[in-house]
C-alpha cells in the first residue's frame, strides 16, 4: 500500500525546526550538558564542604591562639543576614513600607538574604519593629535553599527542581548547582547580588510554638529586631 | 489583472426538445466580480426607499380648538383646556400629545426625506455583485430557489425564448428546463398578507420565482407576465431590487443567449471598460488569490519564514518536587555529593565514637586502677592502727 505523501508536507518536514533528527540532536546535547553539570557539582560540593570545615577550624584555632597569648580574637563581623518579616501589611508607615518593599518582604513570614554593610544596616534599623533578623549558618542557608528555594524564572516563581535551572540562569556567574548557590549566598561572594536576586523571597510558615510578643524587641523578651545566631533556631521552626 | 486567463464556458440550452447543449459561450467577466453582501445590503436598503410615497398627518389635526390653560389655583393640571360650556368637550384637555384628541408628538410632515441618493459607482458595484451571485449555486439555493433539477447555473437558453408569445408556451418551457419547481413553490406558498396591508390593496404575498433576462422583447414579456413569481427584465436595465430581493443575493435567473453575451459589453471587464456605462470598469476584489492556505504553504513564503520558536513553557505547569530532606532521590539530583557526604559523616562519626570509646575506656581503667591501689593502701593502714585503738579504749574508761 503505497502512501503518497504530498510534496508540501515533505518540504515542511524537511524545513521543520522540530523534526525528529533535530530534536534528537538537541536532546543528546542536553544530556551531555546535564552530565557535565552533575559531575562538576559533585566536585564543587566536595570542595565547599572542606572549605566550611576549614573555616570553622580556623576560627577555633585563632581563638585558642589568642587565649594562649592572653589577648582576644575579634571575629570578623557577619556579612550575611537573613531577615524574616513578622508583622502584617496593615498600618505600616510609608518609610518602613518602602524599605520592606525594596527588600522584597512584601508579606508576613517572608524571608530574604541580605548582605550586611553600612547602608543595609541603616535600612534594617528602620524596619526593626517589623522584622526579625540574624546571622544564618551554613545548615540554615542550605535548608532554606533546598527546601524552600524558588527561582525567579521568566517573572515566575518556580521551585528549583534541578541544577539545570540554576545553570541556565547563573552560568555566567560560575554558579551551576545548588551547592554553588549556597556557597555564594553564605560566603557573600562576588556574585551575591545575582545569586540572591535569582532566588524568590522565601515564603516561610508561621513558627511552630509561636512567638512570644512581636511588639517587643528580641532583646526585651520579644521577637523583633536582631537576634544574631538565634535566627537559626527560628528558621528551623518556620521552614 | 485577471484571476482567470481562460474564461469558463457556459452551455446554451434549447427551449424545447431535449435538454442538451446546443452551443457554448464564454462566461462574461461580471460573474467574477467580487461578491460583496455589505455593498449590496447598503445599496438595497437605500434603493428600496426610492419608491416610497409621501405620507403625513394633517397639519391641523388636534389643533382645531381654541383651548387655553386655566392656570394655577383650580386643582387641575395646567394643560390647555377647551373653552366654553354646555358640552362634554368643554374643559377637556387639548393640544398636548398626551391629551385625548390632541395633536401627536412631532406630527409627520411630507417634507421628510423619502428618497436616498446613492453613488452611481456603488449602485453599479452592487449590481455586479448581485449578478455574480446568481451564478453561485449555493447562494441561489440559500435564497430559497428550487434549482436542483436545472442542467446548469448560470442557466442560458437560446434566443428563441424571446419570441415566445403565449403563456402556455412559457410554462411549457419552464417545465422543460426544470425551472417550474420554483414556480410551483411560489404558487404553493401564496398567502394572505399579515397585517393591515391586506386591506390596503396588498392582499396577497408571493415568493419570488425565476427571473428571465432578455436582450430583445419579442413577446417574452407578455408570455411570462401572468406566471406567478416569474419576472422579466431587459439586460440593459437590471434592477438590484430584483436581482437581490430583500438584499439577499442569488436570484434564480434564466438568461437568453444574447442577453448573456451582452453582459460583457454592459459591465465590461477589468481591462476593457463598459460600452454603456461610461468610464465604468468592473470592481476589483481586494484579494486576487483567495487561497490563503496555499499562499502560506508556498515555497516563496516558507523559505523566508524564521524558525518556529519552541513552544514556550512560559506559563507551564507548576513543577512538583518532594522535600529533598525527606526524599533522597531529589536530594541527590540537586546535590550529587550528598550521599558521599553522608557516608563520610558516618565514617567520621564512627571514628570519633571509637576514639571516644578508647578515651573513656582508658580513663575508666585508670580510675579502677586507682581505686584498687587505694583499697590496698587502706588495708595496710588498717593493720597498723590496733595500738591506737587500745589506747583509745583505756582513755574512754577514764
Amino acid at each position: 500500500m503505497s502512501k503518497q505523501v504530498p510534496e508540501t508536507i515533505k518540504k515542511q518536514v524537511k524545513r521543520s525546526f522540530n523534526s525528529k533528527e533535530v530534536k534528537k540532536e538537541k536532546n543528546q546535547k542536553r544530556m551531555t550538558l546535564l552530565k557535565d553539570i552533575q559531575s562538576k557539582a559533585f566536585k564543587r560540593a566536595e570542595k565547599y564542604e572542606k572549605e566550611y570545615l576549614d573555616q570553622e577550624q580556623k576560627l577555633v584555632e585563632l581563638k585558642q591562639k589568642a587565649l594562649k597569648e592572653g589577648s582576644f580574637y575579634r571575629e570578623p563581623e557577619p556579612k550575611l543576614a537573613f531577615i524574616i518579616r513578622i508583622r502584617g501589611i496593615v498600618g505600616v508607615p510609608p518609610k518602613p513600607r518602602k524599605i520592606l518593599q525594596l527588600l522584597r518582604l512584601r508579606r508576613i513570614y517572608s524571608g530574604v538574604f541580605i548582605r550586611l554593610n553600612k547602608s543595609s544596616l541603616r535600612m534594617l534599623h528602620f524596619i526593626d519593629p517589623y522584622v526579625t533578623w540574624g546571622y544564618p549558618d551554613v545548615e540554615t542557608v542550605r535548608a532554606l535553599i533546598y527546601k524552600r528555594g524558588h527561582a525567579r524564572v521568566n517573572h515566575q516563581r518556580k521551585i528549583i527542581d534541578s541544577n539545570e535551572m540554576i545553570y541556565d540562569k547563573l552560568q555566567k556567574y560560575d554558579i551551576i548547582c545548588m551547592e554553588d548557590l549556597v556557597h555564594e549566598i553564605y560566603t557573600v561572594g562576588k556574585n551575591f547580588k545575582h545569586a540572591n536576586s535569582f532566588l524568590w523571597a522565601f515564603k516561610l510558615k508561621p513558627p511552630v510554638g509561636g512567638f512570644s510578643t512581636v511588639k517587643r524587641s528580641f532583646v526585651n523578651k520579644g521577637e523583633h529586631g536582631n537576634r544574631e545566631q538565634y535566627i537559626n533556631t527560628l528558621v528551623k521552626k518556620m521552614i | 489583472m485577471t484571476t482567470q486567463q481562460l474564461r469558463p464556458i457556459v452551455s446554451v440550452f434549447p427551449i424545447k426538445g431535449k435538454v442538451k447543449t446546443i452551443k457554448q459561450v464564454p462566461l462574461p467577466s461580471v460573474f467574477s466580480a467580487p461578491i460583496r453582501p455589505d455593498v449590496v445590503r447598503f445599496v438595497h436598503t437605500n434603493m428600496a426607499k426610492n419608491n416610497r410615497q409621501a405620507h403625513a398627518v394633517s397639519t391641523t389635526a388636534g389643533e382645531q380648538t381654541s383651548a387655553t390653560s386655566w392656570g394655577t389655583g383650580r386643582a387641575v393640571a395646567r394643560i390647555p383646556r377647551v373653552k366654553g360650556s354646555g358640552t362634554g368637550r368643554s374643559g377637556q384637555a387639548a393640544f398636548g400629545n398626551m391629551c385625548r384628541g390632541g395633536r401627536m408628538y412631532a406630527p409627520k410632515k411630507v417634507w421628510r426625506k423619502w428618497h436616498r441618493k446613492i453613488n452611481t459607482n456603488q449602485k453599479r458595484y452592487a449590481v455586479c455583485s448581485a449578478i455574480a451571485a446568481t451564478a453561485v449555486t449555493p447562494l441561489v439555493m440559500s435564497r430559497g430557489h428550487r434549482v436542483n433539477k436545472l442542467p446548469e447555473l448560470p442557466l442560458v437558453v437560446s434566443d428563441q425564448l424571446q419570441s415566445l408569445t403565449k403563456t402556455r408556451q412559457a410554462v411549457k418551457f419552464l417545465k422543460f428546463i426544470g425551472a417550474y419547481r420554483d414556480v410551483e413553490k411560489v404558487i404553493r406558498t401564496k398567502k394572505t398578507r399579515v397585517g393591515q396591508g391586506k386591506y390596503r390593496n396588498r392582499r396577497h404575498v408571493l415568493r419570488k420565482g425565476p427571473m428571465v433576462v432578455y436582450a430583445r422583447n419579442l413577446g417574452i414579456k407578455k408570455a411570462f407576465r401572468n406566471i406567478p413569481g416569474v419576472e422579466t427584465a431587459s439586460v440593459y436595465t437590471l434592477n438590484l431590487l430584483k436581482l437581490a430581493p430583500g438584499s439577499q443575493m442569488g436570484r434564480f435567473i434564466i438568461w437568453t443567449e444574447s442577453a448573456f453575451k451582452l453582459l460583457e459589453d454592459i459591465y465590461g471587464s477589468w481591462e476593457k471598460p463598459s460600452k454603456f456605462k461610461s468610464g465604468f470598469y468592473l470592481p476589483r476584489p481586494v484579494m486576487v488569490n483567495t487561497d490563503v492556505e496555499r499562499i502560506i504553504k508556498s515555497d516563496q513564503v516558507q523559505t523566508v519564514l524564521r524558525n518556529r520558536r519552541p513552544r514556550s513553557r512560559k506559563y507551564g505547569k507548576k513543577i512538583q518536587r518532594a522535600d529533598p530532606y525527606e526524599d533522597m532521590s531529589v536530594m541527590v539530583k540537586l546535590n550529587p555529593y550528598y550521599k558521599t557526604k553522608l557516608q563520610k559523616q558516618k565514617e567520621l562519626d564512627e571514628k570519633n565514637k571509637k576514639e571516644r570509646k578508647e578515651i573513656v575506656d582508658k580513663s575508666r581503667k585508670e580510675y579502677e586502677d586507682w581505686l584498687y591501689f587505694s583499697e590496698e593502701e587502706e588495708e595496710e593502714e588498717e593493720e597498723g592502727s590496733d595500738e591506737d585503738r587500745e589506747i583509745e579504749v583505756l582513755s574512754d574508761e577514764n
